[in-house]
């Protein structure tokens, strides 16, 4: 594009997305006194939460399944009257309260896409190309990119032996708004992540009948124990420092107490421990198998003209499947592959952050911790803004982080546990364990401590 | 140097309860371009302290300036818990007002509530922070020491769980007996667990980005002149004293000299262009 008008601004850092991730990202530049500039698609803040938004994947349903504490920004805690699992409504009313008190909207330029990324040769710059609501595209050089544009809008969508031929409609849980779609129609809900699960649960509320196929058996975990929102609870046996094993055990006792014996409500018993696969929180999945209100099936085999076989050879007559089987990770602008380490189907990332490729390229987002995620975000961006802080006034100690971003890309901070999964955890982190060595890096950054092995 | 801490596992796995909060507001006449001021309290004080005279001083001085009664405190809730309320619970009070004013708020604390502020601005970027007289954060050891030689029955007291008794002739070394009295019959109970927490626990100071000012008096009979030196060298600044006052800087006689010294170096330090 040689008539794209181009921008030097080598000083600035840049960063895509202004949603829960590319925020406090800016916000952190601020703190660092770097400047910076904010892209964002859409006329808003709140990315995924910004219900208008095209990106986004929010239904009318959707509510926080992590409580306020440590969903929260830890500067920007969620108010008293906010209950412990807002809606999505109230999610993108805090979004937009802390980039007005903050001050971050004037760093933003929103609605402008970014079209392309790429590392100016011999530096550590790079040019990022942008078009506006006009259509007109500018390119600026940037000190450095900040990508955080999300990884849960574009759809995975499974292939199965026959879904060509299934005559029902067929839709994927990103194009689901509401529950008018499942309203007298038989449903086939796919998929038991926590929004299958959550559309599983709204159409035995609306559908005529409903089944929900899953991989295997898993734990659903209520949202309240003892009148506590289950991951306070699930932070309080963190807090006594109680080993993994033990956990694993109250854990147990616990859903014994408040789910019961999986296999007598029909549904399979889980055939991992606790901890091995991405937390779901639902209460209302059991209550409706009990009521027959959902038939669990196992996974699915293959499809016919109007209906489903399942992999235990029986078979349901369904009108509409809903796959809720998840998203791909996906950077339309930037050549993942190039920059991010890509090897086998994922970007290899210190932290899920830092590339060995790249000195000035990071990735904040890429993460799906085992509890709330915002405040991971905010210490995200706090780190990626030391870095370049330090790189700037505090050349040893910025290659100090260098080496170990070098040394330890393919490290998982999996709080000692083995996922089931591995294809769907790539990006999985146990909150606290990631947490601790977020600030074991920035403390190396800010105040040059020593790191220490794990 | 201090460290940043992220890691908050009280904060996340028993978090404080909501509350109702009392906050005072007095506001400039017209628009102002100036930061909010948000005021904390002390032991067993509230709101009501910074309304006798600063508030409406640093209104009329182009603030926007509010004061919160901590949970226990004054016209907020939470008086019949009082007694199991903890120092992060005040913390989670002066966050929670914070956040709700439209921009980050310079954060001014007295006594116990500087030791607030302070760990409010080991985690929120407020512009820049004010201790007036403040509490110890590294340990109250000597302070608790000083009120036992003076007034032995009020630290025997405070060490039995009891409040630590909030006098007129020990707070104030101006004012008019009248005004004195007046003033002596509003302050309240403390948490036993915040007074052990201040007087007892050495805490390790966080990383505070936030420009800071210490304020206090060498007549101080609530608090040691040698830890107020401590608080402020730990903060790389020297205090700026006001001898003749007593521990309540914001009620005492010369209170207006002590805002006026506050607001300049406010003025000064988030625009120094002026």
């Amino acid at each position: 594009m040689p008539d794209t008008p181009f921008v030097d601004r080598s000083d600035t850092w840049c960063v895509i997305g202004a949603g829960a991730h590319g925020l406090p990202a800016v916000k952190a530049f601020l703190e660092q006194g770097l400047p910076v500039q904010g892209y964002e698609r859409e006329d808003d803040v709140g990315g995924n939460w910004n219900a208008q938004g095209r990106s986004s994947r929010v239904y009318g349903s959707t509510h926080l399944i992590s409580s306020k504490p440590f969903t929260a920004y830890p500067d920007f805690p969620m108010p008293d009257d906010y209950p412990d699992y807002p809606h999505h409504s109230l999610v993108l009313a805090y979004f937009r309260r802390y980039a007005d008190h903050f001050g971050l909207r004037e760093h933003v330029a929103f609605g402008t896409e970014v079209e392309a990324c790429e590392p100016v040769d011999a530096h550590d710059h790079w040019d990022v190309t942008v078009r506006d609501r006009s259509g007109a595209r500018t390119r600026t050089r940037f000190a450095g990119v900040v990508v955080a544009n999300g990884h849960n809008w574009n759809p995975k969508r499974p292939e199965y032996l026959g879904l060509d031929t299934f005559a029902g409609e067929v839709i994927h849980s990103a194009d689901y708004k509401g529950p008018e779609i499942l309203r007298g129609r038989r449903v086939l809900v796919v998929g038991a992540g926590n929004t299958g699960c959550d559309l599983a649960v709204e159409a035995a509320q609306n559908a005529e009948s409903t089944v929900h196929s899953t991989r295997r058996g898993y734990y659903y975990n209520p949202k309240y124990v003892n009148g506590r929102p289950s991951d306070q609870v699930a932070d309080t046996l963190l807090l006594l420092r109680l080993p993994l094993p033990v956990r694993r055990a109250l854990f147990g006792l616990t859903q014994k107490l408040v789910v019961g014996d999986y296999a007598s409500l029909g549904l399979r018993r889980p055939d991992h421990r606790f901890f091995e696969t991405h937390p779901i929180v639902n209460s209302l999945l059991v209550y409706y198998v009990g009521q027959g209100d959902i038939l669990p099936k196992p996974d699915v085999e293959r499809f016919d003209a109007t209906g489903a076989v399942f992999t235990d050879g029986t078979r349901s007559d369904v009108d509409l499947v809903v796959f809720c089987t998840g998203y791909l990770v996906r950077f339309d602008f930037l050549d993942a592959h190039a920059h991010l380490n890509w090897r086998d189907t994922h970007p290899h990332l210190y932290l899920h952050v830092f590339t060995p490729r790249h000195d000035t390229l990071f990735v904040s987002g890429l993460i799906q911790p085992d509890s709330g995620q915002w405040c991971l975000a905010h210490w995200q961006g706090q780190l990626i803004a030391a870095y370049a802080r330090a790189r700037r006034d505090r050349p040893d100690l910025a290659g100090r982080f260098r080496d170990r971003v070098a040394a330890h890309a393919d490290e998982r901070f999996t709080g000692g546990t083995t996922y089931a999964e591995s294809t769907r955890h790539y990006f999985e982190v146990a909150h606290q364990d990631y947490l601790r060595e977020l600030e074991r890096a920035i403390n190396l950054l800010e105040v040059g401590a020593p790191v220490g092995s794990r | 140097m201090s460290r940043v801490r992220a890691m908050r596992p009280f904060d996340w796995a028993l978090p404080s309860r909501p509350v109702h909060r009392e906050v005072l507001s007095v506001l400039p006449g017209a628009e102002s371009s100036r930061p909010p001021l948000l005021f904390v309290h002390g032991m067993g004080h509230g709101a009501w302290c910074y309304a006798e005279h600063w508030l409406p001083a640093a209104a009329g001085r182009g603030y926007p300036a509010h004061a919160v009664s901590l949970r226990g405190h004054g016209g907020s809730g939470g008086h019949t818990r009082l007694r199991r309320t903890l120092l992060r619970d005040y913390v989670h009070d002066v966050l929670q007002i914070a956040i709700s004013l439209p921009r980050p708020p310079v954060l001014i604390g007295h006594s116990m509530g500087a030791v607030v502020v302070r760990l409010v601005l080991e985690r929120y970027p407020a512009p820049a922070g004010v201790l007036v007289a403040p509490a110890p954060l590294h340990s109250g050891l000597r302070t608790l020491a000083m009120i036992a030689r003076e007034r032995p029955s009020h630290a025997l007291r405070a060490v039995a769980g009891a409040s630590l008794p909030m006098t007129a002739d020990a707070l104030f070394e101006g004012l008019d007996p009248g005004s004195a009295r007046r003033l002596e019959s509003r302050f309240g109970p403390e948490s036993p667990l915040v007074q052990y927490d201040v007087a007892l626990l050495p805490r390790r100071a966080g990383r505070v980005r936030a420009p800071m000012l210490v304020v206090a008096t060498p007549d101080d009979r609530y608090v040691s002149l040698a830890d107020v030196h401590r608080t402020a060298s730990d903060l790389g600044v020297q205090p700026v004293l006001f001898p003749g006052m007593g521990h309540d800087l914001m009620l005492d006689a010369g209170q207006d000299r002590v805002l006026d010294a506050i607001l300049d170096w406010v003025d000064v330090t988030l625009d120094p262009g002026r």
